[in-house]
């Protein structure tokens, strides 16, 4: 540029690059996506605030189907190893993401952590890869794991005004389940207010109102999981199958 | 604040750009951020300003952000318009509220100079 005007300034080009910020997550992300279809395996990233009942959900969606189908777990935290063993304790493979300090998992920590996943599997097949995000509402939905559906948990103390103050979760998430619905006497929370705003968002979004307690409406979320596995999701697969 | 998580990977995303183009220093950047992206401008500049001194390739970066403001068309009458309203949006020629977001969801580098 410097060669027309003569100046003797170190030269400067600006190259027009149209790219995500965020495109080496999404690349890998991308990546796992495509793994996970190729092996068969329904892929799915639980995001929520601390304590909203993850890894609890969890627990109770195993007791239902762990004899079903085979469950793989990736759990994501700041430090321990404490919801890994929970998940272990019911008797299914699970391997603690740490990040370190970082408030939300990405996509290369999954490639590594299903890895060593498949390590404990020993070659057996997986049907369904359950990814627990840090509890964190903001930073998880900004960061594509590869996931064929995101599931975002509400939990009934939180206050029904969740939706519209994390909306970029609602949005992005093809789930919400509005969990430890037992407390509902206890708290200030319409659940028909939630939903609506929640929709309002993002017309397309399941809803399922669930107890671990109770055990209400774990049915209806489990039943939904067995749908993916049985139909829509192997049809999605077929397509890119050889 | 999240921005800083973002602002890391913009960092990446940057010395990437300038070791394919063979440049040793970024001297600006433009990004363009939607109102509905979730990224607060003021914060992730404030953050890159923070990560950057940690790179010599980054240290001197200018940071312009254009900030993109959300856009709907109605899939009813094809009007579009920009709003505010990120939760309750209707059509302000019909009413309708099937509308499609055509902006505001951005969150690019739009563009690098590099020093060559
Ligand atoms: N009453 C009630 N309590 C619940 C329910 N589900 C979970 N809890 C309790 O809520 C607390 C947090 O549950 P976890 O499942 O550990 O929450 P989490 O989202 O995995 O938490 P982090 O991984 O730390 O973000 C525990 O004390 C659970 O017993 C529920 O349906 N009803
Ligand atoms: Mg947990
Ligand atoms: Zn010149
Ligand atoms: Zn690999
Ligand atoms: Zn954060
Ligand atoms: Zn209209």
């Amino acid at each position: 540029m410097c060669n027309t005007c003569g100046c003797d300034q170190k030269e400067s080009k600006t190259v027009a690059v149209h790219q995500s910020l965020l495109k080496a997550n999404e690349e890998t992300a991308a990546d796992n996506r495509r793994h996970f279809e190729e092996k068969g395996i329904f892929a799915v990233n639980l995001i929520s605030s601390p304590g909203s009942g993850k890894t609890t959900l969890l627990e109770k969606t195993i007791d239902v189907l762990k004899d079903e189908i085979s469950i793989g777990v990736l759990e994501g935290d700041i430090e321990t190893e404490l919801d890994a063993e929970r998940i272990r304790a019911k008797g299914v493979p699970a391997v603690q993401l740490t990040t370190g300090g970082a408030c939300h998992l990405e996509s290369s920590l999954i490639h590594k952590g299903f890895h060593s996943l498949e390590h404990q599997l020993e070659g057996k097949k997986l049907d369904i890869l359950f990814i627990e995000n840090v509890g964190n509402l903001v930073c998880p939905s900004f960061f594509d794991l590869g996931e064929q559906v995101r599931v975002v948990l509400i939990s009934v103390p939180e206050g029904h005004d969740k939706p519209l103050k994390y909306p970029k979760a609602i949005r992005t998430s093809q789930v919400l389940v509005l969990s430890k619905c037992d407390l509902i006497d206890h708290f200030d929370f319409d659940i028909d207010k939630t939903k609506q705003d929640a929709l309002a968002m993002n017309p397309l979004l399941k809803i399922y109102v669930t107890s671990a307690t109770t055990g209400e409406g774990i049915d209806q979320w489990v039943e939904f999981l067995r749908s993916k596995l049985t139909s829509g999701f192997k049809e999605s697969r077929g397509e890119g199958g050889e | 604040m999240h921005e800083l998580s973002i602002a890391l990977a913009m960092a990446d995303e940057l010395a990437r750009i300038a070791g394919e183009n063979n440049s040793g220093k970024v001297l600006h950047v433009t990004l363009k951020i939607g109102s509905l992206s979730g990224i607060v401008a003021d914060s992730l500049r404030f953050a890159f300003d923070a990560v950057k001194l940690e790179n010599p390739l980054l240290s001197s970066a200018e940071v312009t952000i254009e900030e993109i403001p959300l856009v709907y068309q109605c899939g009813d009458c094809r009007k579009t318009f920009s709003s505010d309203d990120m939760y309750f949006p209707t059509c302000p020629q019909c009413e309708s509220v099937a509308l499609k977001i055509v902006s505001g969801e951005e969150q690019h580098i739009a563009n690098v100079e590099l020093e060559v």
